[in-house]
């Protein structure tokens, strides 16, 4: 790091590469944060988690028993040790039943409003300051994931994909759903727009496919990904598949140029998100035990980007482009189910079936904490020695003496 | 301290790479022939080598010869590391047609490499694909559906499905039979030592049973590249342990 910094001040290189060195560094070494934590709310196993997008401030979070809970990850007072308090919370959003939140979503513009949709078969449209739900619509199944485009300019569409096999595209400004798309053969697990192309959709689900969609187009499906790249595959009556287990996570790279996918057959994929091709990258074996939407994370402006994976009870680090598993985070006591990465600060922010938000942080900062916490023991420790000292020489009672004399 | 260091991106490392000077060579060579290719699994990077060294694993004789070297695809990770690179160099040297693949295996996804001098069959001699379909068998290779009943016969194809088959190999359920029965042993032996691991050194000394005929060194890269157990370097060698 200090040579980089050399060369960058002599203008050797340029700063925009001891940025990346420094996000990838940091993203390399990411370890259980030993000073911060999130404050237990939930009490039920936590389902998806988001950070908005303005700020990468404020972390939504939904659970099992229904609860929503939003946490400021950068509270006002600067102390090194920090527990994110919850702002406010939703506790039964549905009533008197408990039905589980499956996916939770910021408003990509502010934080305004949110979105949560989940096991009550609906998707909802909160509005952050009152906490009231504005609008929802209703679907035939249970709603396991619903996305709305970051950089839409012409469209506000929400996709969602239940447990039955259409995806609908419901449109805020009409009040109801505009598109149905049918394609897949069971129920969809995950949806996501393309962080590049305002109309490009991609979903997954429990056919074991994955399929991107050109809305403005009407004939259907844009293409069916083909883990083989058409070799083995060629048996005209055998459906393309991506994985040969159902698929359960999906997440565009930052860029939009490429798209990752995780399968219950424990297999992690890269795909060309243009021609549809596998890029043929093989991470190994990441186990994948979840039975339900996985939300994976990826790390925007490393040099190699990383993949986060929920495997169990761990989350496995790999490397984007090259396959070369980097670490396992290990802290969860049951299976973790969904992770965000905050590219700012490059803490990773994970929630699992044990009820607990963990906070992933470099291991660098957890050396300035624990030079912090020495430097603090050490000022209190100078203080008590002088304070000793000054008692050990003040004499309280000389003065009675000199009286008496 | 070392282990975090370990994981620093490419660009912070210093581009000084440790050379092994001659006497340190000359001593790693003594120990390669003497415990296995434990010292070499470092300096290898090229999947041919791994391909050739586990094709030398394979013993012909026990076999009664009527079984080409068949190599289990997720060996070669056990030597190459980055798997990425394995696969496309055993993919170009499958559309070389220096090797065969074969969807063979104890799971779905498992496929075997053979290599192709020792096929001696004309149609997967020209085939570089796993699978063939009727259109591709009667119109490029000029067979009658009377003759493709021979070749199931003679299991050089497997029933895929209607009008698709699986290349194959003669004799490989005589293969699979002894590769399972060997996986299990190793995997038990592993599971009944202390703490569910072993030393590979101490592993490779231990007796093995005569019906699994395939030798425990490949069996140990068996299962080390398909990611039933975990390979830890200690400093007596390397540690396999048991995943959960």
């Amino acid at each position: 790091m200090i040579r980089l910094l050399g060369e960058r001040e002599s203008g050797i290189i340029y700063p925009l590469i001891f940025q990346r060195a420094e996000v990838t560094r940091r993203n390399y070494c990411l370890e259980l944060s030993k000073h911060k934590d999130v404050e237990g709310v939930h009490k039920g196993s936590i389902n998806s988690v988001d950070l908005d997008v303005i700020e990468n401030r404020y972390l939504l979070s939904g659970a099992a028993d229904s609860s929503i809970v939003i946490h400021d990850t950068q509270p006002a007072n600067g102390e090194a040790q920090q527990t994110y308090k919850h702002v406010c919370q939703v506790s039964h959003n549905s009533g008197s039943t408990k039905h589980s939140v499956e996916t939770i979503q910021w408003y990509p513009i502010d934080t305004g409003m949110f979105t949560s949709s989940g096991a009550d078969y609906q998707l909802k449209i909160w509005d952050t300051n009152r906490l009231k739900v504005a609008d929802k619509y209703s679907f035939h199944g249970i709603v396991y994931s619903h996305h709305m485009s970051g950089i839409s300019v012409k469209h506000c569409l929400i996709a969602v994909g239940c447990s039955r096999s259409t995806v609908k595209l419901v449109d805020m400004k009409a009040g109801s759903a505009t598109h149905q798309l049918r394609g897949h053969d069971s129920s969809v697990f995950v949806v996501q727009w393309s962080s590049r192309d305002e109309f490009l959709l991609a979903t997954c689900g429990a056919d074991n496919r994955v399929l991107l969609w050109d809305i403005r187009s009407a004939k259907g499906s844009l293409v069916t990904l083909d883990q083989h790249n058409g070799e083995s595959a060629s048996h005209s009556k055998c459906a393309k598949t991506a994985h040969d287990g159902a698929v359960n996570g999906l997440r565009f790279t930052s860029d939009g140029l490429h798209l990752v996918t995780f399968g219950t057959d424990n297999q992690l994929r890269l795909w060309n998100a243009f021609t549809g091709k596998n890029m043929l990258v093989n991470y190994g074996y990441v186990y994948n035990t979840s039975r339900k939407a996985a939300q994976i994370a990826l790390s925007c402006s490393g040099s190699p980007d990383v993949v986060f994976a929920p495997s169990d009870s761990n989350i496995e680090v790999v490397d984007l482009y090259g396959g070369n598993r980097i670490t396992t985070l290990r802290g969860h006591y049951n299976s973790v189910n969904c992770c965000i990465h905050d590219c700012q600060t490059q803490y990773l922010y994970s929630g699992g079936s044990d009820r607990n938000i963990l906070v992933w942080a470099p291991s660098s900062e957890t050396e300035d904490y624990e030079e912090h916490l020495r430097d603090q023991s050490k000022e209190s420790r100078g203080e008590k020695s002088f304070t000793q000292r000054t008692a050990a020489t003040a004499d309280t009672w000389s003065s009675d003496e000199e009286d008496n004399r | 301290m070392s282990r975090k260091r370990s994981l620093l991106p490419d660009l912070y490392k210093s581009k000084r790479k440790y050379v092994p000077s001659a006497s340190c060579s000359t001593e790693n060579n003594v120990s390669t022939s003497q415990g296995g290719p434990t010292g070499l699994s470092d300096l290898l990077t090229d999947t041919r080598t791994a391909l050739m060294l586990l094709r030398s694993m394979f013993p012909e004789g026990k076999f009664e010869n009527r079984l080409p070297p068949i190599i289990l695809k997720h060996q070669v990770y056990s030597y190459v590391k980055n798997r990425t690179l394995a696969d496309k160099q055993m993919n170009d040297m499958r559309a070389s047609g220096e090797i065969k693949m074969f969807k063979l295996g104890a799971e779905a996804g498992e496929r075997s490499l053979v290599f192709t001098n020792k096929v001696n069959s004309c149609i997967v001699g020209q085939c570089t694909d796993i699978s063939l379909d009727k259109d591709r068998l009667v119109k490029d290779f000029g067979f009658t559906d009377l003759e493709i009943t021979q070749l199931v016969h003679a299991s050089v194809l497997t029933v895929r499905d209607v009008g698709s088959w699986w290349l194959s190999i003669p004799n490989a359920g005589i293969f699979l039979k002894t590769f399972i029965r060997g996986r299990k042993a190793v995997l038990t032996m592993i599971r009944k030592s202390k703490y569910r691991e072993v030393l590979k050194n101490d592993l490779q000394k231990r007796r093995w049973p005569r019906l699994a005929r395939l030798g425990i060194l490949y069996h140990i890269h068996d299962v080390i590249g398909a990611d039933l157990v975990d390979c830890i370097s200690t400093t007596s060698g390397e540690l396999l342990r048991l995943r959960e």
